[in-house]
């Protein structure tokens, strides 16, 4: 293995100090002069009409300056797939959840914003109310978007292989239904946004997001502003998880409200309206059916999935495809059929979080394999090693697995629990489970068509070389990807961590598609390595025609620049630069020519030294329908194992133990790896045990608040012994791939299969609560 | 009707008028301009808004400002000294304690009011001195660990 | 972010000024503790009281007196303090474990005693144990200071004895006698930051240490309107021979006791099963400690 200085470390982050003294600056943290602040109307029905809105008694307060409806806002429609815009900033004639945005107002405080918003006087007309997919599926249902009648938003149908003919050549078919409940985000940070339009016509919006990009194109599109005029900013960003990748209805509100009014607007969501604008992970309800050989050979799958998509489509449609495409692998499966639906409802609309779309499928999948691992009465670890994929292996749906370490996470996690030791070993109200997952690294193909780069980045020198700047337009949201970029740049470059800047998340920085899919390390990564390589050449350019010394002989490592042939006389260099800088203290000296001083000859001779990179995935496999969804240059796999105790006289779960081993290809960070690993099992045991969004019978969300949707505490989560397994992916930068998303997809299966180790009963709904484990264990005391 | 208060924040002495409506949480924020007190819910389910009045941790939005009159506040500003990171703050920065950072205040707050109180506390000491803080990124291990390093340097 | 809506402020020197005061205000007053519920409350909009009366500046409200083996418990006295106590924990353990299962420890750091009682909501963490402690509360006010026990002091969710003008200044705890033992256990969907699902908490008192039950209290919270003792389960312990036979047949009859909802923490069935399950569990603990320990052990 290479040796690096400055990758694969355990470098502190450089965000770490600003966040641990209060200086890191979140959105609502943002104040200009003059600034008003803004509030919307939002929809207390779930279904209804709009007959009438009445600004009148809003528009006389005194200290209000703008009021807005969608009069003024325009009826472009926009989302995310260009293919379903089906949002407006402001409903024009219906509103279709409870929360769905109606008006806004800006004034001189929130207080008076908040109150003109109570004066707006809207006459609506209920109409029935589709709670579920049912309902809203149903003959003769009131269509809640006129383009899609029977209420199907999306749907997919897939067929690899040939699923009839190859179930019968199998010994055991098996069919398991599987449903998970709505899930929120649970980010801490609530969205918020400052806008700003100036006297030129020049807008900056800062605002809590993973993609300035889209925020960008959206906002400049639906307010028609030239899109060179629309500057996004991301300031530091207090998580995401998928909820925050798309636009929302309170940007847009901000922009138009300080263009017209010609002040800079604020506007923060309270909790309760980010579980109104959700935007997270999907109810799925999947039926699978797996067919498996007697020697343990899974040879077809066809899994069935209805998703409730809620009021408008947002991610939607990626949700739907990543919902059966993220099935198959990591094991050898030739024979697939999906068939997927999205359904409108009456709901706040659903889109992408970790693990988008394939937490659900996964968990009920890893559990039927152990199931069928039981009928066969093969050891669940032994089954899944026996159909595992390897380096090179290509899936049904032609994703090319170009490394993955998923049998050395497997034996890993096999051997750092004990399995063998324990597995059916323990006693009663004990049990161990475990599963595996795999994820993309990046989506191959943006949301938009487009052969945009994914990623481009640029760093410009210092003029006396001390200072790497590297610009941007990625989105650290708490990820690490300042870091893990700004080491990718030190690394490629020579240079120290602490001799770069990081400046990123801005629309002016460049193109990046955002904090999405997994996709910073392997696709920011690429652009920044190849802007630090570009740099590094015209240092050494520089450097070469001074010192008459081929570029083939130079490198830069550890911010001096090494001759493999022994170092050349170059104090003439060193003398001018030291008369350049009399009086200076922190003078190089020494025996090596120094970065600083290769840098300001650079600079001297070709003028500021901008080095620049770019990225996007090359052809990528799978052409049928729907293949750009799923397709990636490089999948991240995992495999972990739980252990649990039942409380069988009450049902409660306690997850004790949990081993993981996560496949990332190359590890820049190895701090930040494990991090991401145990957040991930952190969600996915929230997920597992705890989290539902409710709703009412009128289409409110019944639990708007962190003390009735409960994630993780301290308390609950119990420490994770965390192993980076490193395969070195061929596509990534220095090998890296993901690790972000695809750690949480072992999780909620390992833990179901657990607590059957314990105690013996299948779940099919989630979260396990005590109360439905309980009803589980009285049920199969009563048969 | 605006009341006077005076109270210490960070250690230094304030004479503010405030409406008995406003939040310890919006006064420092809004007023002292001391915006690394974070709000992430309003209704003392996260910590996020976490600060320390008269040396005991508590949500500042669940805090009338009216009722810290004459109170001693530390707030996350006045945790380091100069540019000098408190152990907690720099055990957090090394040990990968801090991911999105929104909850970093309140945790490094209820923290170092731990170690005050509880110089050697044990794991699960640790977790439960921090059980009213939410965090959804890093799933903790990272922070209890920093904490109980934090613990191990303070001693010394 | 949520407001505040308007609303005044006093902070009387005095208990006398401050019951004038909540008088002159009639009804339109509230008194704010640690404000950890009526704050929330108020900015949903549930609670809009015209003034908020602080009883920061009188005194006497924020002690743990202990004598001969009772504890007076100043109304203002936060939780953390009583989970914190070493009297309290020596005197009355399940009184401490109910505290250190409130909420977490921000919240434990400014919620009191006197506001987790006169919130009275049916799934408060301190009033089971305290009833099972057979305390009292003190209200001052309307010219006629009164005690009156805890046990009957709640009327229904939100609602209690209490009137307007009244002001709860202390709950009195009085010693326990010897071979008494007890437990305090509470279900929630979290290990910190929850409201229970189902709480119990019972008390055993023995006449000697293999002796047979001479007082029994089991009193249920989260399965009905307020707090409720589980009288037929009660009933059934008395006079009787401590084994786990009883104990399970003492908690199959408290699952009657009690009249559970569904609500968004539980369902109602799986509440009674919870009763059955926790009865049986703190009364199992409480023999154990009333047989082991001399003298009052909750």
């Amino acid at each position: 293995m290479k040796a690096y200085n400055v990758i694969n470390t355990r470098l502190p982050r450089v965000d770490a100090k600003a966040k641990a003294t209060g200086d890191a600056r979140y959105a609502a943290d943002l104040a200009m002069p003059n600034m008003l602040y803004g509030a919307f109307l939002q929809s207390p029905f779930a279904h209804a009409k709009i007959l009438n809105i009445d600004t009148t008694a809003a528009k006389k307060l005194p200290g209000v300056r703008d009021v807005v409806t969608a009069k003024e806002a325009g009826l472009v429609k926009y989302g995310v797939s260009p293919a379903r815009y089906d949002e407006q900033v402001f409903c024009p004639d219906k509103v279709r959840y409870v929360g769905d945005e109606v008006a806004a107002v800006a004034a001189d405080d929130l207080e008076t914003a908040m109150e003109a918003v109570s004066l707006i006087k809207v006459d609506y007309e209920e109409l029935p109310v589709l709670l579920d997919i049912e309902s809203a599926m149903k003959e003769g249902a009131i269509a809640i978007h006129d383009d899609f009648p029977g209420n199907i938003g999306a749907e997919v149908h897939q067929e690899f292989g040939n699923f009839e003919e190859a179930l019968k050549e199998c010994d055991i078919v098996r069919t398991d239904r599987f449903v998970n409940k709505r899930q929120d985000g649970g980010f801490l940070e609530p969205q918020a946004c400052l806008a700003h339009y100036d006297l030129n016509g020049n807008l900056t919006l800062w605002t809590s997001t993973q993609s300035v990009h889209y925020v960008q194109r959206s906002v400049s599109m639906v307010l028609g502003i030239p899109i060179g005029k629309v500057r996004v900013i991301k300031p530091y960003v207090g998580g995401g998880f998928g909820p925050k990748a798309a636009v929302n209805a309170m940007e847009i509100a901000a922009c138009l409200m300080s263009r017209r009014t010609g002040r800079p607007v604020k506007m923060v969501f309270s909790r309760e309206q980010v579980f109104l604008h959700s935007r997270a992970r999907h109810q799925f309800f999947h039926e699978l059916t797996t067919g498996v050989k007697k020697d343990g050979t899974i040879v077809a799958l066809k899994n069935t999935c209805y998703l409730d998509g809620g009021a408008y489509s947002s991610f939607g449609i990626a949700t739907i495809y990543y919902a059966g495409s993220l099935l198959g692998a990591p094991y050898k499966l030739p024979n697939m059929k999906y068939d997927g639906y999205r359904v409108y409802t009456n709901k706040p609309t659903c889109g992408a979080q970790r693990g988008h779309g394939g937490v659900a499928a996964r968990a009920a999948w890893e559990q039927q394999l152990d199931s069928i691992a039981a009928e066969l009465n093969m050891d669940p670890v032994e089954f899944r090693l026996k159909n595992i994929m390897k380096t090179g292996d290509v899936t049904c749906n032609d994703f090319n697995m170009s490394s993955l370490g998923m049998k050395e996470c497997l034996e890993a996690v096999r051997d750092g629990s004990g399995w063998s030791t324990k597995k059916g070993k323990l006693p009663a109200g004990k049990g161990i489970g475990v599963a595996c997952g795999f994820f993309v690294s990046g989506a191959g193909y943006p949301i938009y068509r487009s052969e945009t780069f994914h990623s481009t980045a640029t760093i410009r020198l210092s003029e006396d070389g001390g200072a790497v700047n590297l610009y941007t337009a990625a989105a650290e949201i708490g990820q690490g990807s300042d870091t893990i970029l700004g080491q990718i740049a030190a690394e490629a470059l020579g240079v120290s961590l602490d001799d770069v800047k990081v400046h990123s998340g801005d629309t002016d920085f460049g193109v990046d598609l955002g904090a999405y899919s997994s996709r910073q390390t392997l696709m920011s990564g690429h652009a920044v390595k190849a802007a630090a390589e570009d740099t590094k050449r015209q240092v050494l350019e520089a450097l070469s025609e001074k010192l008459n010394i081929s570029i083939a002989d130079m490198d830069i490592a550890k911010g001096v620049v090494v001759f493999k042939n022994g170092n050349p006389d170059f104090s003439q260099l060193r003398t001018a630069y030291i008369k350049e800088h009399r009086g200076w203290e922190d003078l190089p000296s020494g025996g090596e020519l120094t970065f600083r001083e290769a840098a300001r000859i650079a600079f001297l001779t070709r003028g500021v030294i901008i080095g620049n990179g770019a990225y996007k995935p090359g052809e990528l496999g799978g052409k049928y329908k729907g293949a750009a969804v799923g397709t990636s240059p490089a999948y991240g796999c995992s495999a972990q194992v739980v252990e649990v105790t039942v409380d069988m006289e009450t049902g409660k779960v306690t997850v004790d133990d949990m081993t993981d081993a996560h496949d990332c290809g190359f590890a820049i960070n190895r701090t930040n790896v494990e991090g991401q690993m145990q957040g991930s099992l952190s969600m996915g045991l929230g997920e597992a045990l705890f989290e539902e969004v409710r709703f009412d019978e009128k289409g409110r969300v019944a639990n708007p608040s962190l003390g009735e949707y409960r994630i993780p505490t301290a308390l609950d989560m119990p420490n994770v012994r965390t192993i980076i397994v490193e395969s070195d992916e061929p596509n990534g930068p220095f090998g890296a791939k993901e690790v972000g998303e695809g750690a949480i997809m072992p999780t909620i299966p390992a833990i179901l299969n657990a607590i059957h180790d314990a105690v013996g009963v299948r779940i099919d709904e989630l979260p396990i609560t005590s109360e439905r484990l309980y009803a589980l264990m009285k049920g199969k005391r009563r048969k | 009707m605006k009341k006077l208060i005076t109270f210490r924040v960070n250690d230094r002495e304030y004479e503010i008028a405030v409406a008995p409506n406003r939040t310890l949480t919006q006064v420092l924020r809004e007023d002292l301009n001391l915006l690394g007190t974070k709000e992430g819910c309003g209704v003392g389910d996260c910590g996020a808004c976490t600060v320390i009045v008269d040396g005991k941790p508590v949500n500042s939005c669940l805090v009338l400002a009216v009722q810290a009159d004459g109170s001693d506040i530390t707030t996350i500003e006045g945790v380091a000294r100069g540019d000098s990171l408190h152990t907690v703050q720099q055990t957090f920065v090394e040990m990968g304690a801090i991911q999105c950072g929104f909850c970093t205040p309140g945790m490094v707050l209820s923290a170092t009011s731990l170690l005050d109180k509880n110089p050697r506390p044990t794991e699960r000491e640790v977790r439960e001195a921090i059980s009213g803080n939410l965090c959804r990124c890093t799933g903790y291990q990272k922070i209890v660990e920093a904490v109980q390093e934090a613990s191990r340097r303070m001693k010394k | 972010m949520l407001l505040l809506p308007k609303f005044d402020y006093e902070e009387p020197k005095s208990l006398p000024e401050a019951l004038a005061m909540l008088s002159e205000l009639r009804g339109k007053g509230r008194v704010i503790a640690g404000g950890t519920d009526l704050i929330v409350n108020m900015k949903k909009g549930t609670v809009k009281p015209a003034c908020l009366v602080s009883l920061k500046k009188v005194d006497g409200l924020r002690e743990i007196v202990g004598e001969n083996g009772a504890l007076a418990i100043g109304s203002h006295v936060t939780v953390s303090q009583i989970a914190e106590s070493d009297q309290v924990a020596s005197a009355f353990p399940v009184l401490a474990r109910s505290a250190s299962g409130l909420g977490s420890p921000l919240i434990r750091n400014r919620a009191t005693i006197g506001g987790n009682i006169v919130t009275a909501r049916p799934a408060a963490d301190l009033p089971p144990a305290l009833i099972a402690l057979g305390a009292q509360v003190e209200l001052r006010g309307n010219g006629k200071d009164r005690k009156v026990p805890l046990d009957g002091f709640f009327t229904g969710p939100g609602s209690s004895v209490i009137e307007p003008g009244e002001v709860l200044t202390e709950i009195i705890v009085p010693a326990a006698p010897p071979f008494t033992g007890g437990d305090y256990i509470k279900l929630g969907h979290r290990a910190a930051l929850e409201i229970a699902i189902v709480a119990v908490a019972s008390r055993l008192t023995l006449d000697k240490p293999d002796g047979v039950i001479v007082d029994a209290r089991i009193v249920l919270s989260s399965v009905a309107p307020t707090a409720v003792h589980a009288v037929s389960a009660e009933k059934a312990l008395m006079g009787q021979r401590p084994s786990e036979e009883l104990f399970a047949g003492a908690a199959s009859l408290a699952v009657a006791d009690c009249s559970p909802i569904t609500d968004i923490r539980g369902g109602a069935e799986y509440r009674r099963d919870m009763v059955n399950t926790l009865v049986k569990r703190t009364l199992l603990k409480a023999y154990h400690d009333a047989a082991g320990v001399k003298g009052g052990g909750a």
